[in-house]
């Protein structure tokens, strides 16, 4: 009993330790880091997962997220447990990463209107200006690179 | 070699069945170099201006030179080419493999495609807008060249714009057959099936507020902003 409370004790300073030496933002990226990946990657991990099993049963689908999902799911109980576990997980970071785009306008507000006299209804009329623009929040910053922008 | 890697690249609990199928599915001839984003942005962001281009009409001109039957046709190899303008603007090239005859993208170029979407999206390239070409050999006939490549450009836009959400407005695709080559001396070589992204313009300038409701506050925060600057 006080030995598990101890151990808690430690673990709960650990956490805390851990939580004040990396900012907020860093951690989102890494506990992030399996599905902010890039579109490439991303890609590259359907086709290494799944390549074997969409050129077996879902020949005649192109690279379309929604259909060669949906071909996936309809096949779900042939395709190999690779490729089960991980297209979903693919699909959703590619999904994530457009998502991202809309981030941009609310993180960069401000940058958007105030350094480069733009307008969050047209963003990547922005972005451009926002990659160079110097006093960009780390916020904004950040959004950019879920977005892949920069 | 590519067995290990792509084994080292996923968890090891990949069957090995699927390994081999996979090796044994991928191309054996033509090895694909998946190129790095940052190789296509500095690419294609070296554009100077944009040329005339009706794509529309080019296709048009495709099709009617593939089906030309006239007596004095030269050889491939000495065919001029149908859009040289293209010569001339950035252009990046790159290996995307299709099923035979089709126009699906294959799973070793999934990576590729994915990689040009990367490119489109860095805010090097977001002002511009983009052609999309296939190509094709000589061998075959020389109007489903043209009719196989077209769509083969059009699968690729489509796979940006709806995979990739790369907005449609910046991309518009055409097949040249093999009415223009990429390697104009070898008609039969490989590097005809080629597909290439031609940077081609910019993206319209419509002024934030001249379509939209509200142009007078965007203005006014903008004189506001360049005021504390």
């Amino acid at each position: 009993m006080v030995r598990g409370g101890t151990f808690l004790v430690a673990a709960m300073v650990a956490t805390a330790l851990g939580a004040t030496a990396t900012p907020v933002w860093a951690q989102t990226t890494r506990i992030g880091s399996a599905e902010k990946m890039t579109f490439g990657d991303a890609a590259a991990l359907v086709a290494q997962s799944c390549g074997a099993d969409i050129e077996a049963n879902c020949r005649g689908v192109n690279f379309d997220a929604n259909r060669l999902r949906e071909c996936l799911s309809r096949n779900t109980d042939v395709i190999s447990a690779q490729c089960r576990s991980d297209y979903l997980r693919a699909f959703d970071a590619i999904q994530r990463r457009i998502l991202a785009r809309v981030g941009v306008a609310n993180a960069c507000t401000r940058e958007i209107v105030k350094l480069c006299n733009g307008s969050t209804k047209e963003t990547s009329k922005s972005i451009p200006c926002l990659t160079r623009a110097q006093g960009v929040s780390r916020n904004c910053t950040q959004a950019m690179d879920d977005a892949g922008y920069r | 070699m590519m067995r290990i890697a792509r084994r080292a690249l996923g968890d090891f609990g990949l069957p090995l069945a699927v390994v081999v199928a996979f090796a044994a599915s991928a191309l054996p001839a033509r090895s694909q170099t998946v190129p790095e984003r940052d190789a296509i942005v500095s690419q294609l962001s070296q554009f100077d201006s944009a040329p005339e281009l009706d794509v529309a009409a080019l296709r048009q001109r495709v099709l009617d030179k593939s089906r030309s039957r006239a007596r004095n046709e030269p050889e491939p190899s000495k065919r001029p080419p149908i859009v040289p303008e293209i010569l001339n603007l950035p252009t990046f090239t790159v290996d995307i493999h299709f099923d035979t005859d089709t126009p699906v993208v294959r799973p070793d170029s999934y990576q590729t495609v994915g990689r040009l979407a990367d490119a489109l999206v860095n805010a090097q390239l977001l002002p511009y807008t983009f052609l999309i070409v296939g190509h094709s050999d000589s061998t075959g006939r020389r109007e489903a060249n043209a009719i196989l490549s077209q769509r083969r450009a059009d699968s690729i836009r489509d796979v940006l714009a709806n995979t990739f959400k790369i907005s449609s407005k910046r991309l518009q695709s055409l097949g040249l057959g093999e009415e223009q080559f990429v390697d104009q001396e070898h008609p039969t070589s490989p590097a005809n099936l080629q597909i290439q992204i031609v940077t081609v313009g910019k993206v319209a300038e419509s002024e934030p507020g001249q379509t939209l409701a509200a142009p007078p506050p965007a203005a006014k925060k903008g004189a506001k902003a360049a005021k504390k600057k």
